[in-house]
């Protein structure tokens, strides 16, 4: 049995239930299980994964909304299964519905970036790695084919395509060529690596002495990448030999969890002045200094930019010619950005 | 469905039961619904099936209600009948003679003209899995395989394999397989395709057990029209059935080098898909079919790279760590392919410990010269770690690290500072990594000896650390000023040692320390003896009592026995075998490599019996080239009966294509020493096609006298002093790794008599003759004008071994020769002999 198989479709499965009811857990499971039951009998069949499309899927088994709730309960009438069977499973575009129909034409492309990041305590960049997704909305009548190019398509290390992207066009030219799947996807992921500079820094400062360890935490921007950077939060774990912790910032909330989690909640970083963090710790009797040392996990997001510098340069719509409303965003956030001290 | 667990402390909602009395309320309520065609029943129907199912998932039997229930299914709403589908899927097994009830009815739904009900009740009906049905099963299953519409053939294809597995005479006298087979290879749907494959490969591995037919229509799968008719759709197969066709095309032995590049290059885009499932299965597929080809092996692996480490930061870590250990297998075959990716291996904080485990394996694994440095400062970084099993880990990882370099400097100070960390398992756990350390570069001893003479005894609780300085205490006791003393009081508190392995070591510390001060030492040898003779751990008594026994008879030779010069340790014994690893790689994207064992070692039999024999079949339908699974089995013989066998009887098992050298043509293999797991393979790679070189009959004779020639000389004498083992043997492991860690100590050129250089149609003509003269190739490859060689020879009577790299190029008729010895004095005897055995090929 091919390991990844298995996890791989497992993953799909959370998705899909994730998409259906807005939640994975047990009594999202508990209240919706009818509806658990048959995707589950969609997707696999003696062991053997089927359909795990969601589009597909939701052609089958129509997802429990809002309004069908507020429906069935108004009229008593709640069939969650559409009456016909999906005709794309007999398409040759195993992912697109037959043959949609929509008032207004649009596209939104949105690049996703997450930054990995690992520094040492000299402030020194150990690794550094964008992680990036293009996710793709459409809503587009009838069969449309399109074709995304981006400016600088080399700074790219590795990419994963969605099934729909012609693999040619791309190694020839790198150009992405796809029939979209209808609704909201993932075309694709890329990796970038080698970044030299991280848009903000955390400077950690411990030092210890007489039983007692001084904690000093300064944060800012680095380059300025142009936009805010928004929902900057720092997190790490206080180790075990410390009693208790005295900490306060200039910006921003510092909370210090029972499990002895530290976060320091800063928002949005002001233009003016670098926020810090200091505070004492009291070490355990006995012990003069500190010996293990936190690595504080740093979270933030910037709307607008993606950092690794990949841009968009046109998406064009062949086959079908209709007019479409084109729309592009950009997001950044922390992945594993950690700051060790 | 797993039963969820007692319904938590919410408002009571229509999916949560109270009792017994609810299952007979829910009777009456059914009976009363049965009958009545009114509009809106379908709705209380459903809140009453949902009931009984929710019910039945919490473990309360409902199956009282079968009839009722049956009774209810008439009904044209879908959600109905998948839940009493769901019901009487449930319960069939168990009431057989209720599940007859369900038959009827789900018979007509067989029949519906909606193909959605008809695909489920079908599904349902195979569902059933009661025996005395199947009769029932034969005819709504034929119609349904052949169902206008795709989705009722999927489920009819799944159908067949489920009567299969319920009565399997059944499902072969109705000639479904055969049904099957047409439909593979007939059926517009791909999914009706991919099930049938699925399901004929299982249906014909187990019957191949009894039938003949069957076995050889199973082999027939992997027969090139098959394979090419599923490659050639590959593109419009689902994510899970293109896995699927890979595993068959991994299996496919295409019958030349076009061929591969053909499926290579139809599959390269897969590597790109965004499912890691599909990305692996191509990886295999790459990987198996370039295993005779070394060149483009390595290319396969610089190819393969980047997708798998894009799988490894992105997925969840369940898929990190399965494809870590896919890595962590390649890599192991291949240690330079990720050297300069390896902060791709670096920790994260938050990832499970499970995946930092495989990571610092992974360190340890490309850790090479180039990058050491920065290799070892970020494992020093997590010994700091919160994570005290991952400090731990990556301790022992940095020791690792060490015991494979030979250029450890660095590391050697970094363990040092460990030592004087304080914390008490960062202690133990370099305690035994300088142990480890000494025994194989003797010269640092004075530097660890100091650091380790500061440590008290009584802050090292860990046996395998106490065991480790006591070792050291012995070993070095005269460098170390109070190693007696200290010994003296461990054996005054020989009743709270616990652990039976740290009394062992104690006792022969005390014996050597007493060897070399004896005055100091008597004491506690005396009580060391004593104590021991007095232990009940019958191991540590035996051991004292040899010990006591031993000085009695001669305090000498005790000393011979007990502390004996000793040689540096070069390899510590590897754990794993190469057969096992070949192994490993053969199951390459399967559970094996998760678990780091071949299948048959964590399958129980009757499965295994299947697989083994599966194998045999392989072996047939490729007689004309070794299998790999066969090769690795055959080396370990040969290591173990190498005394037995004579060199001819070795040539034959060596080189398996000897018999048909005539056939030989140049293997494509160039750079060696990586492929040397395979070089078996190599060798025997044959390929008819891709000539235009010598006509074969001069190369046969060519061999015979050459081989003719080297008996002769073996009596004509003016042999050089040094004289060679005829029986070396190096398994490819440990040359890859002494040819990574001995500096050349020779490089010379020499050039060749043109005789030779016309000999030297194929590398095999070479090899057999300077196997006459004890020097054994372990790889080779090139094609004229360029060719390369790895060789090895061992000198008679001694562990030194020779390591050559000898690249020939017959244009210019030169060849350039770098060798590696274990004993470099010696080199330039080696390179003499090696150069007179190489002048002489070609000669008459």
């Amino acid at each position: 049995m091919p390991p990844l198989m298995a996890i791989e479709f497992l993953c799909r499965v959370a998705d899909v239930i994730n998409g259906y009811l807005g939640g994975l857990n047990e009594d999202s499971i508990k209240d919706n299980f009818v509806i658990v039951y048959e995707l589950l009998d969609e997707m696999i069949d003696n062991g053997f994964p089927l359909t795990t499309e969601p589009n597909i899927l939701q052609e089958m088994i129509a997802p429990p909304n809002i309004v069908s709730k507020v429906l069935s309960v108004v009229t008593g009438n709640s069939s969650n299964v559409s009456d016909t069977l999906p005709g794309s499973t007999a398409s040759c575009v195993p992912w697109r519905t037959a043959d949609p129909k929509y008032a207004n034409n649009e596209v939104y492309v949105d690049l996703v970036e997450q930054m990995d990041a690992t520094i040492n305590r000299d402030g020194v960049l150990v690794k550094c790695e964008i992680n990036g997704e293009v996710q793709v909305n459409s809503h587009i009548t009838g069969l449309p084919d399109l074709t995304l190019s981006f400016a600088n398509p080399s700074i790219l290390d590795d990419v994963r395509f969605h099934p729909c992207v012609r693999f040619r066009p791309w190694e020839s030219n790198q150009i992405l060529s796809f029939v979209p799947p209808d609704g909201q996807f993932k075309l694709m992921n890329y990796r970038v690596r080698k970044l030299k500079s991280t848009p903000i820094y955390v400077k950690p400062q411990l030092t210890s002495d007489g039983g007692i360890c001084r904690l000093n935490v300064m944060v800012g921007m680095r380059n300025d990448p142009g936009k805010t950077v928004d929902s900057v939060n720092v997190q790490f774990q206080l180790p075990p030999c410390i009693l208790s912790a005295d900490l306060t910032s200039t910006h921003g909330t510092v909370n210090i969890l029972s499990n002895k989690t530290c976060t320091w909640s800063i928002g949005r970083i002001p233009k003016d002045k670098a926020p810090s963090m200091s505070g004492t710790l009291v070490l355990e009797t006995g012990l003069e200094r500190l010996h293990v040392f936190p690595t504080f996990q740093v979270d933030f997001r910037i709307m607008g930019v993606a950092l690794s510098g990949l841009q968009i340069d046109k998406l064009d719509l062949k086959t079908v010619p209709y007019r479409f409303y084109k729309g592009f965003r950009a997001l950044t956030r922390a992945g594993e950005f950690e700051v060790r001290s | 469905m797993a039963p969820p667990p007692p319904q938590s402390n919410r408002s009571p909602s229509p999916s949560q039961p109270s009792g017994k009395s609810e299952v007979s309320d829910l009777k009456l309520q059914l009976r009363q619904l049965a009958g009545s065609r009114a509009p809106g029943t379908d709705d209380s129907k459903r809140d009453l099936f949902k009931k009984v199912i929710s019910n039945m998932t919490i473990g309360i039997d409902v199956s009282s209600l079968f009839g009722e229930m049956v009774m209810c299914s008439a009904t044209s709403d879908i959600v109905l009948k998948k839940m009493c589908y769901l019901y009487v899927g449930n319960y069939a097994k168990v009431n057989p003679d209720l599940a007859l009830l369900t038959i009827n009815f789900l018979q007509r739904d067989c029949k519906d003209q909606d193909p959605m009900i008809r695909g489920l009740a079908l599904r349902s009906l195979c569902s059933l899995r009661v025996a005395n049905l199947v009769e029932y099963l034969v005819g709504p299953l034929g119609s349904g395989l052949k169902d206008n519409n795709s989705y009722v053939r999927t489920v009819a294809v799944i159908g067949v394999l489920k009567l299969y597995h319920i009565s399997a005479t059944t499902c072969i006298d109705a000639d479904f397989p055969e049904t099957l087979k047409h439909l593979m290879l007939n059926d517009q749907d791909t999914q009706v395709v991919a099930n049938c494959l699925s399901a004929l490969q299982e249906i014909w591995t187990l019957e191949s057990t009894t039938s003949e037919e069957a076995a050889r229509e199973r082999e027939n799968l992997h027969s090139k029209p098959y394979v090419y008719y599923f490659l050639n759709r590959i593109k419009e197969f689902s994510e899970w059935a293109q896995c699927l066709v890979m595993e068959l095309v991994a299996k496919y032995i295409p019958s030349d080098n076009s061929e591969i590049f053909d499926i290579m290059n139809l599959l390269e885009d897969r590597l790109q898909h965004a499912n890691g499932a599909v990305v692996l299965a191509t990886t295999k597929v790459f990987l198996h079919l370039t295993l005779s080809m070394a060149d483009v092996h390595q290319q396969v692996y610089e190819r393969i790279k980047a997708p798998l480490l894009t799988q490894v930061s992105s997925g969840s870590p369940e898929q990190s760590y399965a494809i870590l250990s896919h890595l962590h297998l390649l890599v192991m075959r291949a240690p330079y392919i990720f050297s300069s990716d390896y902060k791709h291996f670096y920790c994260q904080y938050n990832e499970p410990s499970y995946v930092k485990k495989l990571k610092l394996e992974m360190l340890t694994a490309v850790a090479n010269e180039s990058n050491t440095y920065e290799i070892v400062t970020e494992l020093c970084e997590y010994a700091a770690n919160v994570d005290i099993p991952i400090a731990r880990e990556s301790i022992r990882a940095v020791g690792k690290i060490a015991l494979q370099q030979y250029d450890v400097n660095a590391i050697v100070d970094r363990l040092l500072q460990f030592l004087e960390m304080e914390k008490d398992y960062v202690t133990s756990e370099a305690l035994v990594l300088v142990k480890d350390l000494l025994r194989k570069y003797p010269q640092w001893s004075q530097d660890c000896i100091a650091v380790v003479g500061n440590i008290s005894s009584n802050n090292v609780q860990e046996p395998k650390a106490k065991a480790a300085l006591i070792w050291m205490l012995g070993e070095y006791s005269q460098d170390m000023h109070d190693a007696p003393y200290v010994l003296e009081s461990l054996v005054e508190n020989w009743d709270e040692e616990h652990s039976a392995e740290v009394r062992l070591h104690l006792l022969t510390a005390v014996m050597k320390c007493f060897f070399k001060r004896p005055p100091e030492t008597q004491k506690a040898l005396g009580a060391a003896l004593a104590a021991g003779l007095a232990d009940f751990h019958q191991d540590v008594h035996d051991r004292a009592l040899f010990y006591y026994r031993l000085l009695q008879y001669n305090v000498s030779v005790a000393e011979s026995v007990v502390n004996p010069p000793k040689q540096a340790v070069s390899v510590f014994a590897d754990t794993q075998s190469s057969e096992v690893k070949d192994r490993i790689f053969d199951e390459f994207n399967s559970l094996s490599v998760v678990y780091q064992k071949p299948s048959y070692m964590f399958t129980d039999k009757e499965h295994r019996g299947t697989l083994e024999f599966s194998d045999e079949l392989g072996n047939l339908s490729i007689n004309a080239e070794t299998g790999d699974s066969v090769v690795p089995a055959q080396r370990v013989e040969e290591n173990d009966k190498d005394l037995l066998l004579s060199t001819t009887e070795k040539d034959d098992v060596r080189d398996p294509g000897s018999n048909g050298s005539a056939y030989n043509a140049p293997s494509y293999n160039g750079s060696a020493p990586s492929a040397t797991s395979q070089p078996l393979a190599d060798l025997a790679f044959s390929s008819t096609g891709a000539t235009g070189q010598a006509p074969a009959p001069g190369l046969a004779i060519d061999d015979l006298l050459g081989l003719d020639f080297s008996v002769g000389t073996a009596t004509t004498p003016s042999p050089p002093p040094l004289t060679l083992n005829p029986k070396a043997v190096l398994d490819p492991g440990t040359f890859q790794q002494k040819w990574r860690q001995l500096p050349i100590s020779l490089s010379e050129e020499y050039s060749l008599s043109p005789l030779g250089i016309a000999s030297l149609v194929t590398p095999n003509a070479l090899l057999r003759h300077m196997q006459s003269h004890s020097i054994q190739c372990i790889a080779s490859g090139g094609q004229s004008p360029n060719f390369k060689f790895f060789f090895f020879a061992q000198k008679a009577e001694e562990a030194s071994i020779y390591l050559v790299e000898c690249i020939i190029n017959t244009s210019s008729a030169k060849s350039q020769i770098k060798i590696k010895a274990d004993d470099q004095s010696s080199s330039q005897a080696f390179s003499t002999l090696f150069q007179s055995a190489l002048s002489k090929f070609g000669l008459p």
